[in-house]
């Protein structure tokens, strides 16, 4: 039990990172990839320690990670879209 | 009838090890883990698409109470996925007793956390937020993702709170056992990781 509250604690530390970042003046490009790369780090220890992953056989765990990351990469095409239309706004009087 | 070949097969593979090394009902609830992941990621991924094409996206929460609200629902949601692992290793160690006492303080915690959100979308609506309604004047997009995204998950958290009294009701007369607790564990980890992303991006970006 003591390694989980460890992770816990970890996991709370993470959340009072992301509300720091998010009440600093930094840019917003960099507001958003800071929050992603740390709710990543979140959900890696969540599936690792919390979900058992890292206890499970490899082929298992590449199995279900490959499943989601194609799945995420798959979509990621629509940012181009998104910043087309947000520049297209932008330069319409 | 069973045609003596087909019979044996079935046989056969009824007795081969899992090639995963794990049991049907674990390889069960990661398929609908993925599955999941999937349609969150697909929600996720719209609200970012319409958010990035938007410059002019509304901004509805303040730092008090909204976002302070938030962080302590992500406290919440977090510290019920360590009592649920404490739930899970106290069965595993055959103290059906705590274990009955972790998975009490989890549907309590969800509860709880449930009850915050509740309130939380009670007084959206109250000030006029709809689906398809923005009463600040802007896209009616902030709510429809909002309450997409937030409600999808709260109705995880809902079915995760029946679905943890159901199994520790069983587990109490020994219908079910840690297995079951470690099963229903996983999807309580999931609905947990599902707000790590959704904390972030729906309610702290709403600060920039």
């Amino acid at each position: 039990m003591k390694r989980y509250v460890v992770i816990w604690l970890g996991l709370l530390a993470i959340v009072a990172l992301e509300v720091m970042l998010a009440l600093l003046r930094v840019p917003t490009g960099l507001l958003v990839s800071g929050l992603l790369i740390l709710a990543l780090i979140e959900a890696t220890l969540g599936l690792l320690y919390f979900m058992h992953l890292r206890y499970e056989r490899r082929v298992f765990v590449w199995s279900i990670i490959l499943a989601v990351v194609i799945t995420v990469v798959l979509m990621d095409h629509i940012w181009f879209d998104a910043v087309r239309l947000l520049h297209q706004r932008l330069t319409t009087p | 009838m069973v045609e003596p070949a087909v019979a044996a097969v079935g046989a056969h593979a009824a007795g081969e090890p899992s090639p995963f090394g794990v049991s049907s009902r674990k390889l069960g609830i990661w398929m609908f883990i993925v599955a999941d992941a999937a349609t969150f990621a697909a929600l996720l991924f719209a609200y970012g698409y319409v958010r990035v094409a938007n410059p002019d996206w509304t901004r509805p929460f303040a730092f008090w109470p909204s976002i302070a609200n938030a962080i302590v629902m992500t406290v919440i949601l977090l510290t019920s996925s360590l009592t649920m692992i404490g739930a899970v290793l106290s069965a595993q160690a055959g103290r059906s007793r705590d274990a009955l006492r972790w998975l009490v303080a989890t549907m309590g915690l969800g509860t709880l956390f449930a009850a915050l959100h509740l309130r939380e979308w009670i007084s959206m609506i109250g000030d006029g937020w709809r689906l398809f309604r923005n009463p600040l004047g802007g896209t009616p997009l902030v709510g429809a993702t909002f309450f997409g995204v937030t409600g999808l998950h709260l109705l995880h958290v809902v079915s995760g709170v029946v679905v943890i009294g159901f199994i520790a009701f069983g587990y109490r007369r020994a219908r079910f056992h840690a297995g079951h607790l470690e099963t229903v564990g996983l999807y309580w980890h999931f609905v947990d990781l599902v707000w790590m992303f959704v904390f972030p991006l729906i309610y702290l970006l709403n600060l920039r």
